[in-house]
C-alpha cells in the first residue's frame, strides 16, 4: 500500500516535473531558484531587516498627523469597516443580516465622514490632519462612490440619440481616458480653483478626491457600456409592449443588467482607483504612501527603504485582495439572486 | 411628435452646456485677471531656466521652454518604446508560462502576476530606484563577464550609459505592463480551441515549435486589442517618471508650470500631446493588426 502511493508520487512529480529533457532542465534551475530566492527572503527577513522602523510607527502608518488625542475615531471607523467585512464574507448568508448589510456598507460613509472630520458634537480636524491608512481608504471610498453616478450619466449620455449629448459625452471619455492620472491630479489641484467663484475654496483632500472622481468616471462609463451593449435588444421591446416608460426601461430592466454584467470591470476600478491614491504622495498628501516617504527623510530611519516598502506592498495587496475577495462575493451573490 | 420632443431636448442641452461653460469661463477670466495671467503661449519662447540631467540632443539653461518640452517629448518616446518591446517580450514568456505543463513554471509566473499587480506602480518605481539602484555602491556590479554593470549611476551594456533614474522606470514599467501583458496573452491563447493543441502534439510537433507556429498565430486577434491598451496604459504611466527624477514630457511641463504659473496653458499642451500619442500607439497597433489579418 505505502509502496504504491509512494510510486504515484514518483509518477505524478516525473510526469509534472520531468516529462522530458527540456522540462527536467526548466523544472531543476527553477527549483534552485525557488529554493535560493526563499532561503534569501527569509534570512534577510529574521535576520538582516529592522523592522523598528514598522513597529514603532504603526500609529503613524494608520493615521498620519492625525491628532494623537483623537485617535479612537479613526480606529472605531475601522474596526467597523473590519467587522462589516468580515460579516459580509462569512455570515451574510443568515436572513436578517443579508437585509441590512448594503445599508451598512452605504452608512460606512457618513460615519466615516462625522468619526474623521468631526461634526456632531466631535471636534472638526481639517482635512489637511488626514493621513495614512485612514486617508488612503478615505480618497478611495468617496471618490468611488462619487465617480459610480457620474459614470452612469456618462455612460447612458454616450448612447443618447441626440447628437450634442452623445458628442459631449464622446468627448469627455476619450480625453479623460488619453490623460494620464497624474496629470489630472496635478492639474485639479491647480485648475479646480480657477474655475471656482473668488472667495470659494476647497482643501486639498476635497480637490484630490474630485479629480479621481472625474477621471475614474470615464472608465467607469466605458465599462458599463459594455454592460449596456451585452443586453439584446428585444428586452427594450419587450419592455416597451409591456408599457414601461423609456426611463422606466433604463432604471428597471437594463442599467440593473448593465451593472451586473460590469461588475468585475467594476471593481476592479476600484482595486486601481486604491492603488492609484498613492500618486498624491508625489502631489503632497501624507496617505499611506505619503507618510512613508517623510518618515524615510527621518535621520533615524535613514536607507531603511526595503522594510518600508515591504510593509507597504504588503498593506496594499491585503487591502487589495480583501477588496477582490468582496467583490466575488457580490458577483456571486447578485447571479444568486437571478436564480 | 417624437422628433418636436428631442428637438427641444437638444436645444436645452445646448443652453444647459452653454450656461455651464459661460459660468466656469467667467469664473476662469475674473481668477486670471486677478492673478494678471490671462491665457497666451508667449512664455514658451522665454529661456527655460533649469537644467536636465539627460537629454537626447543638446539642452542647457538658456534654451527656451519649447525646446524643454520637445526634449521631454523624445525623452519620453525613449523610456515608452524601449518599455513596449522589453514589456511585450516580459509577458509573452510569462503568459506562455501560465499555460505551461510544468506547475512550477505555472505557479512561479502566477505568483509574480498575482503579486505585481496588488501593488502600486508608484512603490514599484520606488522600490527599484531607492532599493534597486540608489542602494549600491559607486563600484560596479559586473554580469556576464563585464558586458552590462550596474551601479548606482545606472546600468551600462556594451558601452551604453543607461542613467539610474532611466533604468529604474523602464526596469519598474517593464514588470508592472509584462504582467498584465502576460494575462493577455494568457487570454489569447485559452481562446484557441484545445483541439489545436492536440492536433499539433499528435503530428509529432514540438511545444515551442507548435506554440509558436499554430497557436499564437490563431491567439493574436484576441490578443491584438488587450495589448493596445496596454500599450496605452504604458505610455500613461510612464509619466511617473517624475517620482524617480526622470525629466519624460510631464516632469518638464510640472517645472515648466511651477515656474511659469502657466496652468491652463501646460495642460493644454500635456493634453494634445497625449492625444498625439495615443493616436500614435493606436495606428501602429492598427496597421499591425491589418499586416498579420493579410498574412493568415
Amino acid at each position: 500500500m505505502q509502496m504504491n502511493t509512494r510510486s504515484t508520487y514518483i509518477k505524478l512529480i516525473r510526469k509534472n516535473f520531468f516529462s522530458n529533457k527540456l522540462d527536467s532542465l526548466i523544472s531543476t534551475v527553477l527549483i534552485i531558484f525557488i529554493v535560493w530566492s526563499l532561503l534569501k527572503i527569509t534570512s534577510w527577513m529574521i535576520f538582516v531587516a529592522n523592522w523598528s522602523v514598522v513597529s514603532n510607527n504603526l500609529s503613524l502608518f494608520t493615521f498620519g498627523s492625525y491628532p494623537r488625542l483623537e485617535y479612537w475615531r479613526p480606529t472605531l471607523w475601522l474596526i467597523i469597516l473590519i467587522f462589516l467585512t468580515l460579516i459580509t464574507l462569512f455570515w451574510s448568508k443568515k436572513g436578517i443580516l443579508r437585509k441590512y448589510i448594503p445599508i451598512a456598507w452605504i452608512g460606512m460613509i457618513p460615519i466615516g465622514l462625522i468619526l474623521i472630520g468631526g461634526g456632531l458634537g466631535l471636534t472638526p480636524i481639517h482635512s489637511r490632519q488626514w493621513g495614512g491608512l485612514t486617508l488612503t481608504l478615505i480618497l478611495t471610498i468617496l471618490a468611488s462612490v462619487i465617480s459610480f453616478p457620474l459614470g452612469i450619466v456618462l455612460a447612458l449620455g454616450r448612447q443618447s440619440k441626440i447628437d450634442v449629448i452623445h458628442k459631449a459625452c464622446r468627448i469627455y471619455i476619450e480625453v479623460m481616458r488619453a490623460v494620464p492620472l497624474i496629470a489630472v491630479l496635478f492639474f485639479g489641484q491647480l485648475l479646480i480653483p480657477l474655475f471656482l467663484p473668488v472667495g470659494l475654496e476647497i482643501s486639498r483632500v476635497l480637490r484630490a478626491i474630485l479629480s479621481f472622481s472625474l477621471f475614474v468616471a470615464a472608465y467607469i462609463a466605458e465599462d458599463l457600456r459594455g454592460g449596456l451593449q451585452a443586453i439584446p435588444k428585444t428586452q427594450k421591446e419587450a419592455a416597451s409592449v409591456l408599457g414601461f416608460s423609456p426611463i422606466q426601461t433604463m432604471q428597471l430592466i437594463v442599467l440593473p443588467q448593465a451593472i451586473r454584467t460590469a461588475i468585475p470591470s467594476l471593481t476592479n476600478q476600484v482595486i486601481g482607483l486604491l492603488q492609484n491614491t498613492s500618486l498624491m504622495a508625489i502631489l503632497g498628501l501624507i496617505e499611506l504612501l505619503g507618510i512613508s516617504r517623510s518618515l524615510l527623510a527621518n535621520p533615524n530611519y535613514i536607507g531603511l527603504y526595503m522594510e518600508v516598502y515591504v510593509w507597504l506592498a504588503f498593506l496594499y495587496w491585503a487591502v487589495c485582495t480583501i477588496m477582490a475577495l468582496l467583490s466575488r462575493h457580490l458577483e456571486k451573490q447578485l447571479t444568486y439572486g437571478r436564480g | 411628435m417624437k422628433r418636436s420632443k428631442d428637438f427641444i431636448i437638444q436645444i436645452a442641452t445646448y443652453i444647459i452646456l452653454i450656461g455651464l461653460f459661460s459660468i466656469f469661463a467667467n469664473n476662469l477670466t475674473v481668477n486670471l485677471t486677478r492673478n494678471n495671467m490671462l491665457i497666451n503661449f508667449d512664455w514658451l519662447k522665454s529661456p527655460a531656466g533649469f537644467a536636465m540631467a539627460e537629454s537626447a540632443l543638446p539642452f542647457k539653461p538658456s534654451d527656451s521652454y519649447l525646446w524643454a518640452i520637445i526634449i521631454g517629448w523624445l525623452n519620453s518616446l525613449k523610456v515608452i518604446f524601449s518599455g513596449l518591446i522589453l514589456a511585450t517580450l516580459l509577458g509573452l514568456v510569462t503568459g506562455v508560462s501560465r499555460t505551461s505543463k510544468n506547475i512550477l513554471l505555472r505557479t512561479l509566473s502566477s505568483t509574480y502576476i498575482g503579486l505585481i499587480r496588488q501593488v502600486p506602480l508608484l512603490l514599484q518605481l520606488f522600490f527599484w530606484y531607492f532599493v534597486g539602484f540608489l542602494s549600491l555602491s559607486n563600484s560596479s556590479i559586473s554580469l556576464l563577464g563585464s558586458l552590462v554593470s550596474i551601479s548606482n549611476h545606472g546600468i551600462q551594456i556594451l558601452g551604453i550609459n543607461l542613467s539610474a533614474e532611466f533604468s529604474a522606470l523602464l526596469i519598474g514599467l517593464t514588470v508592472f505592463t509584462g504582467a498584465s501583458i502576460a494575462e493577455v496573452i494568457r487570454g489569447g491563447i485559452n481562446s484557441v480551441p484545445m483541439g489545436q493543441w492536440e492536433a499539433f502534439r499528435s503530428l509529432g510537433i514540438s511545444e515551442i515549435m507548435g506554440i509558436s507556429k499554430v497557436i499564437v498565430p490563431q491567439a493574436l486577434p484576441a490578443i491584438l486589442p488587450g495589448l493596445t491598451s496596454q500599450y496605452l496604459n504604458l505610455a500613461k504611466n510612464s509619466t511617473l517618471a517624475i517620482a524617480v527624477g526622470y525629466s519624460d514630457i510631464y516632469a518638464i511641463s510640472d517645472t515648466s508650470i511651477t515656474q511659469t504659473g502657466r496652468a491652463i496653458e501646460g495642460f493644454f499642451i500635456l493634453m494634445v500631446s497625449f492625444l498625439l500619442l495615443n493616436l500614435l500607439i493606436t495606428e501602429i497597433m492598427e496597421l499591425i493588426n491589418k499586416l498579420i489579418l493579410n498574412s493568415n
